[in-house]
């Protein structure tokens, strides 16, 4: 498939096609902060370096109705939930970078799994179309590369777009991209080798990445059972704020909630740092100390999802957590850890 | 497209009271849609979320058999929020239920078998279902010997006590009964689940047993099945975890890297050892 240029000055006008009968998704500023959202071809903006909450939100909103009931016996169906459908609209999101869209690729294989179909996720997933957008230039809290990742991966994208010498360079990905891009009357560009030395120096500047493949190679129990993961949650505060950030991170609860007429059943954003996620109803819990707990989230992105995903790990990468860990825990040095064979050892 | 989060409706059919205790209930559901309850195609084993509208729900084993038409059948125990609404709930009123989930025991490729079948207390339920099933004309020429032990503290909480005491009498199922202490007028077992065991057990070639109960009296069957000289692979249980969808998704319920209602409940202790001891 060839490239296409879109050249600075026509970059509305690109947006403008491709959004056409969609809704048009990009990060926007909110405060300080941004956050990809609803708006128009001329306030995108390509001068961000990514979003604060991961765009997890778009598939996956933090609080969602599934359902709902009415208790009126008058009318049809008293007390039988009714399905109240996914929302999906029509969209092109513009601007979503390749960690993210990787992320949001490994949790689209938990909701669309071997047995069951999450029809809420499936319909807003599947019906935005997915522009990426490379980084040149590393953010300070990027380590893609070190997860397998790449600035200019394509993982979960339909179309690649990346600042070129010339403009906007935009690779088509997916069938569904080409169509994107051919239909938006575009120039067509030979910028394959402009890319590619773009990614090299990209992936260059991200230094020499840590080697995380010890953990793949070291059996499931011996990780489980390693003491160190009591130093490792020593310092977590079970905040929970690294589950809500992450762009792959996606429990959730299911609560009802109700009036004299009817009710609703919904979810929640959940987090495997709380001990009430876990607890049974006798009392029992099998994660009961944060220990555990902060095991758990690292050992599912880390060991788990990668024995379920073809060694594909459950983090991209991205740094949030990182960033915002109020106690300063870094899943680099975790993996570090987790990568060392007898982390006794390096206590 | 199918919303497997939608429960089918259904209309409560009947409520009997299992246990002395009153903790324990037994609901028989009718699907408000017939077509509903063939799209409700389960196997002993399986379990579905019970969801009373504005309330929540709940995962609990299915009690009755495939082989019973018309209805299902949920033994449910009074615990939290929902359980307890429940059991304030009465004979046609309308809730829902959302299944069936997981895996079954694997009667199929243990046709041929003997089987030993444990149960502890109220995790009988889907013990129930297996055996209900099992003794069916079509299904039991396909099995060798069926030994069922059954304990429970006090004969007041032994649940279905009219199924069992018939199974007793019958020649195709050996029923071994037991409570925790001798009280009058008892004229079954008396001692603990792992004592009986030892006591009854089948020899272990060509056997499997299929365990479900509390930890405890797990923990202390397991070394007599291993005594025994029972393989791993053949020592079926069933495991319970917190869940929420039941789908593999909402991601509370994994012990390791399975999942105990998308992958499980049904773990041979084979897969047991390999997986890390979170439940």
């Amino acid at each position: 498939m060839p490239e296409y240029i879109v050249e600075e000055n026509a970059l509305k006008d690109f947006l403008q096609s491709i959004s056409k009968g969609r809704v048009l998704l990009s990060p926007q500023g909110v405060g300080d902060k941004c956050q990809i959202t609803e708006t128009t071809p001329d306030k995108v903006t390509l001068n961000f370096t990514n979003t604060h909450i991961s765009p997890k939100t778009l598939f996956f909103p933090q609080t969602e109705w599934l359902m709902s009931f009415q208790k009126d016996h008058s009318k049809p169906h008293p007390y039988v939930y009714q399905d109240l459908g996914d929302k999906a609209k029509s969209a092109v999101v513009f601007g979503i970078r390749p960690c993210d869209a990787k992320g949001l690729s490994v949790s689209n294989k938990v909701f669309q799994n071997d047995r069951f179909t999450d029809p809420y996720w499936k319909g807003k997933y599947e019906s935005v179309i997915k522009v990426g957008l490379a980084c040149k230039d590393p953010f300070p809290q990027c380590f893609c590369v070190a997860m397998g990742g790449s600035p200019y991966g394509a993982t979960g994208l339909d179309v690649l777009a990346f600042p070129s010498e010339k403009g906007l360079g935009l690779k088509p990905i997916t069938d569904e991209g080409a169509k994107l891009l051919a239909e938006a009357n575009l120039k067509e560009a030979d910028l394959s080798s402009e890319l590619k030395s773009q990614e090299e120096a990209a992936i260059k500047a991200q230094g020499i990445p840590d080697d995380y493949s010890p953990i793949d190679h070291r059996g499931l129990l011996n990780l489980f059972q390693d003491p160190q993961w009591q130093s490792i949650a020593e310092n977590c505060l079970n905040c929970g704020v690294c589950t809500f950030i992450c762009p792959t991170c996606h429990c959730f609860d299911i609560q009802d909630e109700e009036n004299s007429e009817g009710g609703v059943r919904m979810r929640n954003w959940d987090t495997c740092m709380s001990w009430l996620f876990t607890v049974h109803g006798t009392g029992h819990n099998p994660r009961p100390s944060k220990t555990e707990r902060v095991r758990q989230r690292f050992m599912h992105k880390l060991k788990y999802i990668p024995m379920k995903q073809n060694g594909d790990r459950g983090c991209t990468g991205c740094g949030r957590c990182v960033v915002l860990c109020p106690v300063n825990i870094d899943i680099r040095s975790v993996a570090l850890r987790m990568s060392t064979l007898n982390m006794q050892k390096q206590a | 497209m199918f919303n497997p989060y939608l429960p089918y409706p259904v209309r409560i059919a009947e409520i009997r009271v299992e246990t002395e205790d009153k903790n324990l209930r037994t609901f028989k559901f009718e699907f408000l849609d017939p077509d509903d309850e063939n799209k409700f195609a389960y196997m002993p084993g399986q379990f579905a979320e019970l969801s009373v509208p504005g309330q929540g729900e709940i995962p609990i084993g299915i009690a009755s058999s495939p082989s019973e038409k018309g209805h299902v059948l949920f033994t449910v125990n009074r615990v939290g929020q929902v359980s307890s609404y429940m059991h304030n709930m009465k004979k046609d009123d309308i809730m829902g239920i959302r299944g069936p989930l997981g895996h079954p025991y694997p009667l199929d490729t243990l046709q041929g078998k003997n089987l030993l079948i444990i149960a502890g207390g109220f995790a009988v339920t889907t013990l129930r279902s297996t055996i209900i099933w099992l003794l069916e004309p079509e299904n039991r020429p396909n099995y060798g010997k069926i030994t069922f032990v059954y304990g429970a503290r006090t004969p007041g909480l032994l649940l279905y006590k009219d199924e069992w005491m018939a199974w007793d009498k019958r020649d195709d199922i050996d029923v071994f009964v037991t409570i925790d202490r001798e009280v009058p007028d008892w004229n079954y077992r008396v001692g603990f689940v792992p004592a009986v065991t030892k006591e009854v057990c089948p020899a272990p070639e060509n056997t499997a047993a299929l365990i479900c109960g509390p930890p405890i009296m797990i923990k202390f069957t397991q070394p007599v099945l291993e005594e025994a000289g029972y393989t791993p692979d053949s020592i079926i249980m069933s495991l319970e975890n917190r869940m929420k969808c039941g789908l593999g998704i909402c991601g509370r319920c994994n012990v390791g890297p399975e999942y105990v209602c998308k992958d499980g409940p049904v773990f041979t202790l084979a897969q047991l050892n390999q997986l890390p001891k979170e439940y």
